[in-house]
């Protein structure tokens, strides 16, 4: 039967040149009456199109005997035929899965979905939107089978971190998926971000994609495999975002308003003990900065600093959420107006966006603006096309620095260390005579209001970024494209911290007045400077052919060829030690600045080719293939080629299936390759400007007026060859129960391969690293996505997507002689790399145990191993989502559920908990002395050298008992107790939506008014070990690194509020 | 077919350029590896070898040769001062100091070393090849085993063989002698002048032979230090210094460039108080500050602080970190000052390296003279003067008991004379000569001798005390032929008494 269609099809095609002209319009709707905005009207064999506006509404201008293709991104198309009709009211079917999904592949290009033979995802703007967030992907964590999304910190514009399929370099650098808008790669780096990778917690400023305003995206589609990817080139080994814009349609002008003011309150935080007070070794010490004091007993009590003879009372009483009250209430505001319209021809979207948003700490310490402008425009004349996209982002942002060094303190590391009985909020007046400078309590802390208050971060950041798009259709078969974007940005941040120095004689200063004689290391402030500038400049060219070869065989693909620019350059200054109190530029000190330059130039070129063939509608067979040419690897061997296929088959349109429940049947599988070049100037050894490291400190060239130089501690490598990522990928999509039931199912085995990296080498060779090709990677993992419809009537429908992800990742190889890679280090605990272990095992030394049993004992406290071991890896187990939909009527109640299960991080918060004695597990025994149960001692070794143990007699005694809980005498308990589950579930969003009735919007001029209420990761649950932060948090960067963990960070927050959407 | 012209003709276009296009890759902001001299690589050697030679090993070798002591409201150095130094110690976000001396100091040094050579700049040559012999011996003395004879090989040797001490030492001082035998007026020879971190001078009045000086009591220093492992070989090397005349340092062999800013301040001084934040940790320990206290010795200021708010000095007993004891928490301070020098070889130590060598090998003649002029050198660095001391009925007047006497004599003053950035070798020697004495009972008996070492208070060893330090894990584990652990308390080669 569709044989007979499409040849019909074909010939009204024919025919329709000769038939008379007339306008049609109509209204666009979802299965349950919601009217579509976007849906693609065309008529089918022209060029002639349209796209409905925000009530649904259409106009286009066809022919008689025309046929009108229906099509949007995440629905069934539809075609019908006009037959003199001029109304149409179309619904369209709204399965994300649907059988005849249109997805957006490479390079721009749509495909219809069943000609797929990779996995997916595809993302509409009203899931994107859903509950109103900043960021494209806040919208998307916990939805994704095979991708992991995640929120690094509870900031405002904090980045996100997307990791598709698991990790595969070892590097740790760059692992985050592609992102592509409108077929041109974006930028995603962390701009403005000091130390991104270092392990010393930078303040964090947001990644790139962060730019983008949610409202102006029309779709995100998420390709997961190489095959699908790997038309992107060297840039897409990790996956590939690919984000699709909104664009003008024809019709009458319409005006889109979306608001939403959202209140933010913080989430987790450390459990505190409320059972002993401020002091140390049991005592009640008035400067100590922790609890290791007498027992709270609730009795009036003086304590803080003697100012002037005089001292501040309070009862000596747990003081019950110290650290919540320290935090604010954010809030967020979040409007974006677009208006778009334009005739059959030229079309046009204009959109401003503004989002202001205040966080959770005091004052406008953590503040995040930004200003989008967005001007989209689309003509066409005969056989030209032209489009253009031209967007400017305007940000500006103040976060807090969380290191913590001889300038100045880091905030949260100061909240930690308040004793549970004295009120932290008591501090916010930090000028008062008992808290400021020369008389805070404690002399081994600062004031956090101080910290606060007079440290600070800002970052600024202009972003350019657009595309033109030129294009020729020679006839119906053969067309020609040509888009170039373009992508600027330059960010400035500044940080300084404030000059700490009590004054000699005080409370805290030097010659101190406390009982303990201790005095604050004066910290003599400090201020940097940094400009990151990045361009790329991205050219496509290609050919697409789309032709009918013979009788149920269909030919179509691309030819292109790429030129990809990138230029950047990072200008950092420090100057340590300040003149002027509160004055905050580089001159105003009488030491040395010391600056950084760092510029980088890449260039790619690439030809590119695609080749679709299809026979009849039920067999599918895609394959492209890449040869890039890359500056960054040795001349004369800067070419690598990489290729793919895919192929799919649906057996429900080959066999008669309608007597069983399967109503659609889909078999994938896909091969691909993706190459990756080298990280620039890798290919020679360099020298570096003379900076010797003390382990704590530096000493840094010139030193008494000579300028040194040294050798680099890396070899660079003039044999380096592209690194290859391989990747198979089967699958099968299943649908059953007249569509009510459908099953995703994804296997992949993925493995990268001679990655360039800088491998640490023994610093006997007089080098630490070695830039080469090695080590093998292994991701494999199965993906399930399973949608059900329960219900579905005329005025309730309830749907449920299910995503379920796990993926097992291991090091096949490393180069010979290398026994681990260290990623990253926390004292004695390390982030390892080896063979045959998955990426990113925690390790350290554990308790010792004699071979009955028993823990062997030092001092009284727990020996450990010689060797680190391990306690489990940064992977997870698994990951589930669970979204719902529930739709009543005009009301509708959306709820994402976000489950991740396994994986381990180290906690620098916890790690100061339990330093200072307020860790909740720190009131153990009631803080009674006690000896380690099921302890000896060695005393002596036999006569075989074993070690001969005797009953441990020795007590943790108050005296001690905070060094039991600490890691410089009791390592391997400590490292127990701070290497915490990762595991989490989190109700990421729920919203409740409201449309009003179409006449009652009518009365106010407008087509369609949603209201929604909104809750953003209101509930989260974690395992009883981790009593202390969101196990999502991270200041150690968006990358593998920070997977780590974090090194007293910002709380994660949750938040509250309402959005409003009109359309007229 | 029009399309296809325009489609080949922009690709041809487009690859015709390519190779130009593609020519980008040459680090800006770094100079080639091709632009290096000696000039320029050599201080960066010098400041690599003194930054952890005289920051964080002195801090070790101060705590377990028992000037310092971890103090009782801190615990940086817990771990130290117990003996409970694993294969990481002293690891940071940077590294274990044995990698910032090999890849960092000995790599410089080495380039030096061979670029000088090749150039026939003897002075340099000279110079690289005493900083590296000092780096190297500093590494033999803490690890016993060290890659050198396939060390500095880059990517051409990626797991350098172990060489054993002994072997390094006597390599080292063949390097010297060749370095030694060259000739300082060739004309290839170039002046080092304020580049010469150690004895920097005005380009018109710098000279080569204060470092040949250093290269000849450096010498002395490695044959001594094998005198009781190796006594034929030290005793041959040592007589033919005198038989040749050597001369020996006439001053401090220093680098002495340090100011009181951060990343340009002495070592020491700049890990211990101005990075950790914290001046609570390093405190004076009973068993050097009763000693100076005893002897009444000057000295004491110049070592320690006061205890807080207090004219007087307060010490803890060695490893006595779980001390509760309010009064112990504003203990005496260690005392380093930004501007402190490291020193390589001071004044003080040349004497007392040649009253040994002149007690040992020629029957004493001339010792004396030496052990008071190596007092006198100590004093007078902080401005004392030891007259009353070396007097006759003083208390540090020379011995004329037996020849073991005077040696501990000469050692006991030599220990006294390095706390701060020198720290690390009073504890070498301590452990070559076994002076000063290890104590029977703990400070806190009234047995107690002043001076005499007792075995830290919370120490994890069984009694027995710490001889070196494991080789690193960021060393074993890329490098398969890193030898089999040996415990913190296995002697080194010379560690023979």
């Amino acid at each position: 039967m569709k044989k007979i269609v499409s040849f019909i099809t074909a010939f009204l095609v024919i025919v329709s040149a000769f038939a008379q002209q007339r306008t049609i319009r109509g209204k666009v709707t979802d299965g349950n009456g919601k009217p579509l905005q976007g849906v693609n009207i065309s008529v089918k064999g022209t060029t002639t199109a349209t796209q409905t506006d925000a009530s649904g509404s259409f106009t286009i201008s066809a022919a008689d005997r025309s046929v009108l293709v229906f099509s949007s991104v995440g629905f069934a198309s539809q075609e019908i035929a006009i037959d003199q009709r001029t109304e149409f009211d179309i619904a369209l079917s709204q399965r994300p899965t649907d059988l005849t999904e249109v997805v957006v592949t490479a390079l721009g290009q749509t495909k219809n979905k069943d000609k797929v033979g990779y996995s997916a995802t595809t993302f509409r703007s009203d899931d994107i939107i859903r509950s109103a967030p900043v960021s494209a992907m806040d919208g998307l964590q916990g939805r994704v089978a095979g991708a992991d999304i995640s929120t690094i910190s509870g900031q405002p514009g904090a980045s996100s971190r997307i990791i598709i399929r698991g990790y595969n370099s070892i590097g740790g650098q760059s692992n985050q998926a592609l992102i592509v808008v409108d077929g041109v790669p974006f930028n995603n780096s962390r701009l403005g971000s000091f130390n991104d990778f270092a392990n010393s917690g930078g303040p964090d400023f947001g990644n790139g994609l962060n730019d983008i305003n949610p409202n102006d995206i029309d779709n995100i589609t998420i390709l997961k495999g190489a095959a699908a990817s790997s038309l992107y080139g060297s840039r897409a080994q990790n996956g590939v975002v690919l984000i699709t814009t909104k664009k003008g349609r024809a019709g009458k002008l319409s005006v889109d308003f979306t608001s939403s003011a959202i209140t933010t309150t913080v989430a987790k935080l450390p459990t505190m003990q409320d059972r002993f007070g401020q002091g140390w070794f049991g005592n009640d010490w008035m400067e100590e900065n922790g609890s290791w004091g007498p027992r709270l007993d609730g009795k009036e009590r003086l304590w803080g600093s003697i100012v002037d003879n005089s001292r501040l009372i309070k009862p000596y009483s747990f003081v019950e959420d110290n650290v919540r009250n320290f935090y604010d209430m954010g809030t967020e505001l979040n409007n974006t107006i677009a208006i778009r319209g334009g005739n059959e021809t030229t079309t046009f979207y204009l959109s401003y966006g503004n989002v202001n948003s205040n966080g959770i700490l005091p004052g406008k310490s953590d503040v995040y603006k930004r200003n989008t402008l967005s001007m989209r425009g689309q003509t066409k004349a005969g056989k030209f096309l032209a489009s253009a996209s031209l967007n400017y982002i305007n940000k500006a942002g103040n976060t807090v620095n969380t290191v913590s060094d001889e300038t100045g303190s880091s905030t949260f590391e100061n909240i930690i260390q308040v004793p549970v009985d004295i009120n932290m909020t008591d501090f916010k007046d930090y000028n008062n005579k008992f808290f400021n400078v020369n008389n805070y309590f404690t002399p081994y802390a600062s004031n956090p209001y101080y910290s606060i208050f007079e440290n600070g971060t800002t970052n600024k950041n202009d972003r350019f970024f657009g595309n033109t798009e030129f294009g020729f259709d020679f006839s119906k078969a053969v067309n020609v494209r040509w888009r170039t974007g373009i992508d600027v940005a330059n960010a400035r941040s500044k940080d300084w911290h404030a000059i700490e120095d009590p004054g000699p004689g005080t409370w805290r200063g030097p010659n101190p007045t406390n009982a303990e004689g201790a005095s604050f290391t004066a910290l003599v402030g400090d201020v940097r400077e940094l400009s990151d500038y990045v361009r790329e400049i991205n050219t496509d060219f290609f050919v697409n052919v789309n032709k009918d070869i013979a009788k149920d065989i269909n030919l179509s693909g691309f030819l292109g060829a790429n030129y990809n620019d990138q230029e950047s350059r990072r200008h950092a200054s420090r100057v340590i030690g300040l003149t002027i109190p509160g004055f905050y530029n580089l001159s105003n000190s009488a030491n040395d600045p010391v600056t950084t330059t760092a510029s980088t130039k890449r260039r790619l070129i690439g030809a590119f080719g695609q080749a679709n063939f299809a026979y009849k509608d039920f067999l599918f067979l895609t394959v492209n293939a890449r040869n890039e040419w890359s500056s960054t690897l040795p001349e004369g061997n800067n070419s690598f080629f990489y290729p793919g296929t895919n192929a799919s088959i649906i057996p429900t349109r080959i066999f008669d299936m309608s007597s069983t429940p399967i109503s659609f049947w889909k078999i994938r599988a896909a091969y691909g390759k993706t190459g990756k070049d080298a990280p620039v100037y890798s290919l020679e050894s360099t020298l570096r400007s003379g900076n010797a490291a003390l382990g704590f400190g530096n000493l840094i060239f010139p030193l008494n007026g000579v300028s040194g130089f040294e050798m680099g501690d890396i070899i660079g490598n003039s044999k380096l060859k592209p690194e290859q990522t391989t990747e198979l990928e089967l699958g099968t999509e299943i649908r059953l129960f007249k569509n009510k039931l459908g099953i995703d199912f994804t296997y992949y085995n993925k493995r990268t391969d001679g990655q360039i990296i800088q491998v640490p080498i023994a610093a006997s060779t007089g080098y630490q690293n070695l830039i080469t090709n090695f080590g093998l990677v292994e991701n494999k993992g199965i993906e399930l996505a399973v949608d059900i419809t329960p219900v579905k009537s005329r005025d309730f429908t309830w749907t449920t997507n299910f995503t379920f992800t796990r993926n097992r990742n291991k090091i096949l190889e490393l180069p010979e002689g290398l026994e681990k890679v260290d990623f990253n280090s926390y004292f004695d605990v390390k982030m390892t790399g080896r063979v045959g272990q998955p990426v990113g095992v925690i390790e350290a030394p554990k308790k010792l145990m004699t071979e009955d049993g028993r823990y062997v004992t030092a001092n009284g406290f727990f020996a450990e191993t010689n060797t680190a071991l391990p306690y489990g890896s940064i992977q997870r187990d698994y990951s589930m989502g669970l979204n719902n939909t529930l739709t009543y009527k005009n009301i509708s109640l959306g709820f994402n559920l976000d489950y991740r299960k396994g994986g381990y991080f180290v906690s620098r918060t916890a790690d100061l908990g339990y330093f200072v004695g307020n860790a909740a597990l720190t009131a153990y025994n009631d803080r009674k002395p006690f000896i380690i149960p099921n302890s000896v001692i060695q005393t002596g070794v036999d006569a075989q050298g074993k070690p001969i143990y005797a009953e441990n007699t020795t007590p943790i005694t108050m005296a001690n008992y905070y060094a039991y809980w600490y890691h410089t005498s009791n390592k391997a308990h400590s490292w127990e107790n701070i290497i915490l589950p990762k595991d989490f579930l989190k109700l990421r969003d729920i919203t409740l939506s409201y449309r009003l009735p179409a006449a009652w919007a009518k009365k106010i001029s407008a087509q369609n008014v949603t209201i929604s209420l909104i809750g953003r990761n209101i509930l989260l649950w974690v395992p009883q070990k981790n009593s202390f932060i969101d196990p999502e948090v991270t200041n150690l960067g968006n990358d593998l690194i920070g997977e780590f963990g974090e090194q007293a960070t910002s709380a994660t927050t949750k938040s509250f509020g309402a959005a409003l959407k009109f359309n007229f | 077919m029009k399309k296809y012209i325009i489609i080949t003709a922009i690709t041809a276009l487009a690859f015709t350029s390519c190779k130009k296009t593609l020519d980008v890759n040459t680090d800006p902001d770094n100079p080639g590896v091709d632009q290096a001299t000696p000039t320029l690589v050599l201080p960066s050697g010098i400041a690599s070898a003194a930054g952890r030679i005289g920051g964080d090993l002195a801090i070790l070798g101060g705590i377990w040769a028992q000037y310092y002591t971890q103090g009782t409201t801190a615990s940086q150095y817990r771990d130290v001062d117990a003996f409970n130094v694993t294969k990481s110690y002293g690891q940071t976000t940077t590294g274990v100091a044995w990698v910032e001396l090999y890849s960092g100091a000995l790599n410089d040094l080495n380039f030096v070393v061979n670029k000088s050579k090749q150039e026939q700049n003897w002075n340099y040559f000279l110079m690289g090849t005493v900083i590296k012999t000092y780096t190297l011996q500093v590494l033999v003395d803490l690890y016993d085993k060290v890659p050198y004879s396939e060390a500095f090989q880059g990517a051409a040797n990626l797991q350098p063989h172990f060489d054993d001490g002994y072997t390094v030492y006597k390599g080292l001082l063949a390097e010297l002698d060749s370095a030694l035998n060259k000739d300082f007026d060739a004309s290839t020879n170039s002046i080092a002048g304020t580049n010469d971190f150690i004895f920097p001078d005005a380009a018109n009045s710098w000279s080569i032979e204060p470092w040949v000086r250093f290269a000849n009591t450096l010498k002395l220093k490695m044959y001594l230090r094998m005198a009781y492992a190796k006594p034929a070989d030290a005793q041959a090397g040592i007589q033919k210094l005198y038989t040749d005349g050597a001369l020996f340092l006439n001053q401090d062999a220093q680098m002495d460039v340090f100011v009181n800013a951060p990343d340009k301040a002495n070592p020491f001084y700049s890990y211990n108080f101005l990075e950790i934040g914290t001046d609570a940790n390093l405190k004076a320990s009973v068993t050097f500050l009763s000693w100076l206290q005893v002897n009444g010795d000057p000295r004491l200021n110049d070592y320690y602080f006061p205890a807080t708010n207090s004219p007087n000095y307060l010490a803890i007993n060695q490893g006595d970190f779980f001390n509760t004891d309010a009064a112990l928490n504003g203990a005496s301070k260690a005392r380093v000052d930004p501007t402190d020098p490291v020193e390589f070889i001071s004044l003080a130590e040349s004497h007392f390296l040649q009253a040994e060598a002149l007690e040992k090998y020629y029957g004493g003649a001339g010792a004396k003279s030496h052990y008071d002029a190596g007092v006198t050198a100590s004093f007078a660095r902080y401005g004392d003067n030891p007259a009353s001391f070396l007097a006759a009925g003083g208390r540090y007047v020379y011995p004329s008991g037996t020849a073991e006497q005077k040696l501990e004599a000469i050692i006991t003053q030599k220990y006294a004379s390095f706390p701060g950035s020198h720290a690390l070798e009073g504890w070498l020697e301590r452990n070559r000569t076994g002076y000063p004495r290890i104590s029977t009972v703990y400070s806190t008996s009234g047995a107690y001798v002043p001076g005499q070492l007792v075995y830290p208070k919370n120490g994890i060893t069984n009694g027995v005390f710490a001889k070196r330090l494991i080789w690193p894990d960021l060393e074993r584990s890329k490098n398969a032929n890193t030898p089999a652990e040996e415990p913190l308390t296995a002697k080194v080669w010379w560690d023979v008494r």
